[in-house]
């Protein structure tokens, strides 16, 4: 051996000329160092064995075979590389070659053995690198709503940047996302359920993997969205539910769920509400909105009652949970229900006086007018508005370009005089002797006492007039279906329930279509004022909907405080654990303190007018957004406290997990690369409160904040911070 | 009504005075802009839900009070129990007024009799014929805003004080730290201009956003969401929520700076008072006029629940005897401060309501009313405008159950006050654009 490699800088010389001379040249003399030492008996080579080619991801077995040497030891390299590299390939010792990540610009490779024993002599073969055998191990369709076309991601092995996806047989434009992920857009006939999928491997060794089924189900940002619209905040759990049963799969589960009522406050009140009953009232209030199983239903309940207003800054507490009940179960009925009920209902007769009021004239020597309270707020906030409004909400003009007014005040007093006599029930819920009957009874409807009932005629809305000598409730019934029946009610009350619910700012056409629906649900009794197509049509309609792909510029909404603290709450899934925790006597009112420095606690605005205008312009633009009328610089500065002690775990007798062990927490250290890791925890972020579309420029710039932080629920607390103060999220959209 | 001698007096003495430059409207501005004394501050104190004027200021001679007393029925206040009002002996007001009555028998406070929206003067004969009115008139928020905005209707998108900011503010507030304007009862028309808002304040909360990490991770994460409202997100709303949010961070700092750097007042605000809690932070603020760099500010602030319709006299007596005693703290304040001759306090309100009761022990929506302006500055002791004739169906009567046709515009009420603040007559059209309409843009009693 000391023979052979004596002359080293003639090694150096060979193994260069041996590269350069390449592949497949078995026992070259020229570099065999024949001519020393006399002739071999046989001429020494090297042989390589093993298959022609090699999938990418699998190996291939080499061997060398030595002879005319005393040694059979070889040493192996790739394209004349010791041992090979990753663009080539490598080749361990023992001759095992692993082809490199992606096909070589140059393929087949050279393997070569270099025998240890006369380092000049070589043997090569060449290997045909192959793509790998793609295999599907599942696949999903995910659809947004009303699409006709999905996401199909395709998880497996085997997948190369030229794969290529194969959708009901048919190629797809496909994207690599990494050897176990590909994706592409399919098209989705309508109620496509499943889609069979396939893989296509292109040459060199081009295969098809096996066909699968990929269930389509409805994508995350329509699923998320749709729970932010329709409910008090979207959980990770909901989300996947949604995704599962699709948006009208959930909608028909949500309106058939039985409602969820607020018990009647105990008598005596229990100890929280014992010389006051409204933190009693709350508590029930917050517990339905962040547990109860029929959320939409809670949902348009509190939209109805942020526009049939009462409050127990003058209601007993009593009275509004009777009254809460009673929207919440007219929620999906008709809305001449809705009027109805509200109309009789003790609380809001407390509230605008409906309550109590006498027949006009001559009283105690006094002229006396009929109190128009009700009869003026029910047209002009709750039903009608005061200008005439065509289909689309915008308002009819005369002749000059004025506005039509709905009403006069002639007709305001026919009204008032229409709502009299009405006092409280009895205790079961009959006529009372007396009028007022002081003795209070808040769960059941109002009842009349015909005495105090005015009963000459009235001239009501469009010249429709109640006859002389009819009873309370025959006028009331009159009243009330000239009120329904007016053109107004439908753009009216749509355009703010769809404010309420989705957008501050919907198109003229987005409202109309409400509104068609408002005045035929489309069955074939064509009933108006259906008001479960009216929410579905809301919720489902493509300008709703148009946000599961992109947000317009006018999008969205502010998240009003109570919203804003029930979505981060449900978000992050805090937990009751005060006093009575499960014990079903919790008392869920402590996140009102926190809302009510902003501007919110249930039930408690300070006039019928709600907590803000469904009118309000933002000042120094034309822009209608009605939540604005309590965003300031003062309330603002209040919802970052409130960020802070939400992220804090501080709302008293409630508990949130942000620890390292939380699944949040756990996200944010998984790999310990913290900017893998922030970037996993921000995104979890995003799904749960910005439906997975959270902009890419404030996605980097949290990770670049919080991969900063080494302590785990710091990084956690922070994170969830920046989001929740942003007004990306604030703006629900 | 009529120009008020006292106000023509002073502008006549500054000509006098030979400064040249007050015959020039920015030199005029830029001389009485001078000087510490010359600091001036608007208080507005909104009563929402229309206060009832009929018993806040009453006729107290034998005849105005019986007749009072007759057609209101239920409603009359015992003549027993009214406040007389020894500086105009024919009237006195509601029993739970006694610090207004002190500040008006100290001439520290004036009445303006039968105030309300109008487009131009108006008769009830114009009333009838339905020509030139306010936009729905009875209506709350359209009464409200039209008050506030002192427009011929509710959806013009600035208000009078943000038009006085928008023409005032460069002049008398350069380098200000915040803006003219300071709301403690959240954002109202009356605040809004096309170029300025308003800073809006949560009485008792200056202190800035709470913040629960460490110093140095408080000052990041502020710095980050910060920079989180600075990117263009293409959506209108968030770009307003960055807006608002953007300068509640300057706010916050820049008043907690301020605020904390004096010494308390040691005027006592009633407790569990909300008016009170509001006009305790305006003089707060009012306390550091000079760190904040202002020398015009207009506040606005305000309590609701004075639309009673039913159970009037229990609820109203205790909405005045909430409100008599925070004015009366907030003129002290002003006092302590040394600048109840610089701060000029006035209410506004949606409407008054019926004369006539109905049949709940209430009233109902109304039209014109009257209302009171406290402050060293007014000409006080007297009643500006003209008091109505009481009788339903009678001359003031828009119809039959005692709803006034205002004898003075709301415009005229703003225009008065807007002069002393420092608006010139050239500028005057141009906030208050209907007040060419009226015989006098200055009704003397400020």
């Amino acid at each position: 051996m000391a023979t052979r490699i004596g002359l080293r800088f003639s090694r150096n010389c060979l193994r260069l000329v041996c590269g350069l001379l390449g592949v497949g040249v078995l026992g070259l003399a020229g570099c065999g160092g024949s001519g020393q030492n006399g002739p071999p008996i046989t001429q020494p080579q090297v042989t390589v064995s093993g298959g022609a080619q090699v999938r990418l991801g699998s190996t291939a077995q080499f061997t060398a075979t030595v002879t005319g040497e005393t040694s059979s030891a070889v040493t192996w390299q790739v394209n004349g590389v010791n041992g090979g590299s990753a663009a080539v390939g490598t080749i361990s010792a023992a001759g095992l070659y692993t082809p490199p990540v992606t096909i070589p610009a140059a393929n087949p490779v050279s393997i070569t053995a270099v025998s240890v024993a006369a380092p000049t002599l070589t043997g090569s073969a060449n290997e045909l690198i192959w793509n790998p055998l793609p295999a599907v191990t599942s696949a999903v369709v995910s659809q947004n709503y009303g699409a006709t076309s999905g996401l199909l991601t395709v998880m497996g092995t085997g997948f190369v940047s030229g794969s290529q996806v194969q959708a009901a047989g048919t190629s797809q434009t496909t994207t690599f996302v990494s050897a176990t992920q590909l994706q592409a857009t399919v098209p989705l006939g309508t109620g496509v359920a499943t889609v069979s999928v396939d893989v296509v491997n292109p040459d060199p060794g081009g295969t098809t993997s096996t066909v699968a089924s990929a269930q389509v189900q409805t994508s995350l940002e329509s699923a998320s969205r749709l729970l932010d619209q329709a409910t008090f905040g979207p959980t990770l759990t909901d989300i996947a539910h949604v995704q599962t049963v699709g948006l009208q799969g959930y909608l028909n589960e949500q309106f058939a769920m039985t409602p969820t009522l607020e018990p009647d406050i105990a008598t005596p009140p229990p100890a929280l509400c014992a010389t006051n009953t409204i933190p009693c009232q709350q508590a029930e209030w917050w517990q339905a909105a962040l547990t109860a199983p029929d959320q939409l239903r809670q949902r348009v309940a509190f939209a109805m009652s942020e526009m049939f207003v009462i409050s127990t800054n003058s209601d007993n507490a009593r009275a509004v949970t009777t009254y809460q009940n009673t929207l919440v179960n007219d929620a999906f009925g008709n809305f001449y229900t809705m009027m109805k009920d509200v109309t009789l209902s003790p609380g809001m007769g407390a509230y605008l006086n409906m309550l109590n009021s006498a027949k006009p004239g001559t009283i105690g020597g006094v002229l006396q007018i009929a109190n128009e309270n009700y009869g003026r707020e029910f047209m002009q906030l709750f039903t009608t508005g005061i200008d005439m409004l065509n289909q689309d909400g915008s308002p009819q003009l005369d002749s000059n370009g004025n506005p039509i007014p709905v009403y006069t005040e002639t007709q305001v007093q026919a009204f008032a005089r229409v709502y009299t006599g009405w006092t409280y029930a009895t205790a079961s819920g009959g006529i009372p002797a007396n009028f007022p009957n002081n003795t209070p009874n808040y769960d059941a409807p109002m009842a009349a006492v015909e005495s105090q009932h005015d009963m000459n005629s009235k001239t009501l809305l469009n010249g429709t007039t109640l006859p002389a000598g009819q009873s309370s409730s025959q006028d009331l019934t009159g009243a009330l279906t000239n009120i329904f029946n007016h053109t107004n009610v439908g753009p009216f009350v749509c355009r703010q329930l769809i404010q309420h619910l989705v957008t501050s700012n919907p198109s003229p056409a987005y409202v109309s279509r409400i509104a068609a629906v408002f005045a035929n649900d489309g069955s074939v009794q064509a009933v108006r004022g259906n008001l479960q197509a009216v929410v579905q049509a809301i919720l489902l309609d493509p300008e709703a909907r148009a946000g599961d792909a992109n947000p317009s510029p006018s999008d969205g909404h502010l998240r009003e405080p109570l919203l804003y603290m029930t979505d981060v709450m449900r978000g992050l899934g805090f937990t009751f654990t005060g006093g009575g925790a499960g014990t079903g006597a919790e008392y869920y009112n402590s996140p009102g303190n926190y809302t009510t420095a902003l501007g919110e606690k249930p039930y408690t605005s300070g006039a019928v007018f709600n907590f803000f205008p469904p009118n309000y312009v933002i000042p120094g633009t034309t822009t209608n957004a009605p939540e604005f009328g309590i965003e300031n610089t003062a309330a603002a500065i209040l919802r970052l406290t409130l960020a802070d002690n939400l992220v804090y775990n501080r709302i008293t007798d409630f508990s949130v997990d942000l620890s390292a062990t939380s699944a949040l927490g756990m996200t944010a250290s998984a790999t310990g690369n913290a900017t893998t890791d922030s970037t996993n925890l921000v995104n979890a972020l995003s799904n749960i409160f910005m439906h997975g579309q959270m902009p890419a420029q404030m996605q980097t710039d949290i990770v670049n904040h919080v991969a900063t932080l080494t302590n785990i629920p710091e990084r956690v607390r922070v994170a969830t911070y920046l989001v929740i103060t942003s007004s990306l999220y604030k703006i629900e959209h | 009504m009529g120009l008020n001698r006292r106000s023509f007096i002073k502008y006549a003495s500054l000509a006098a005075a030979g400064n040249a430059a007050a015959l020039r409207p920015f030199g005029a501005l830029n001389a009485l802009a001078q000087g510490a004394s010359s600091y001036k501050a608007l208080v507005c104190v909104f009563l929402f839900g229309g206060n009832d004027a009929n018993n806040t200021l009453i006729q107290f001679d034998t005849a105005g009070y019986n007749n009072y007393s007759t057609i209101r029925g239920p409603l009359a206040i015992p003549q027993s129990q009214l406040l007389q009002l020894s500086a105009l002996p024919n009237f006195a007001l509601n029993p739970n007024l006694p610090d207004i009555q002190t500040l008006f028998d100290n001439k520290n406070a004036a009445f303006v009799a039968n105030v309300g929206t109008l487009i131009e003067p108006t008769t009830k004969a114009q009333f009838k014929a339905g020509t030139d009115l306010p936009t729905n008139l009875f209506s709350h928020p359209d009464q409200q805003l039209e008050w506030q905005n002192a427009s011929a209707s509710g959806s013009t998108s600035t208000g009078w004080a943000g038009r006085i900011a928008d023409t005032l503010n460069a002049s008398y507030n350069p380098g200000a730290s915040v803006p003219m304007i300071t709301s403690v009862a959240g954002d109202t028309l009356f605040c809004n201009g096309s170029a300025s808002t308003p800073v809006s304040v949560s009485p008792g909360n200056l202190s800035g956003a709470q913040c629960s990490e460490g110093t140095t991770e408080c000052n990041a994460q502020k710095a980050t969401a910060q920079a989180l409202l600075s990117f263009d997100s293409g959506l209108t709303l968030v770009q307003a929520d960055n807006s608002i949010t953007s300068n509640a961070y300057n706010y916050a700092q820049t008043l907690t700076a301020a605020t904390q750097s004096v010494t308390p007042l040691m005027t006592v605000f009633p407790a569990n008072n909300a008016l009170a809690a509001q006009l305790k932070q305006i003089a707060q603020i009012i306390q550091v006029r000079a760190a904040l760099g202002v020398t015009r500010q207009i506040f606005f602030c305000g309590i609701g629940n004075f639309d009673t319709h039913a159970d009037q006299l229990a609820l109203q007596n205790a909405l005045l005897a909430s409100i008599s005693p925070a004015l009366a703290a907030f003129y002290a304040a002003t006092v302590e401060m040394g600048v109840q001759n610089s701060v000029t306090t006035f209410t506004m309100s949606d409407f008054s309501r019926t004369f006539q009761p109905n049949s709940n022990t209430g009233s109902d929506h109304a039209w014109g009313s009257h209302h009171i302006v406290i402050g060293g500055a007014v000409n006080g002791g007297q009643m500006y405008g003209t008091f109505p004739t009481l009788a339903l169906n009678g001359p003031d009567d828009s119809g039959t159950n005692g709803r006034w046709v205002p004898s003075t515009g709301s415009v005229q009420y703003a225009a008065t006050l807007a002069s002393w603040f420092g608006v010139s007559t050239a500028q005057m059209p141009s906030i208050f654009p209907n007040i060419g309409s009226f015989s006098t843009a200055n009704l003397g009693f400020v």
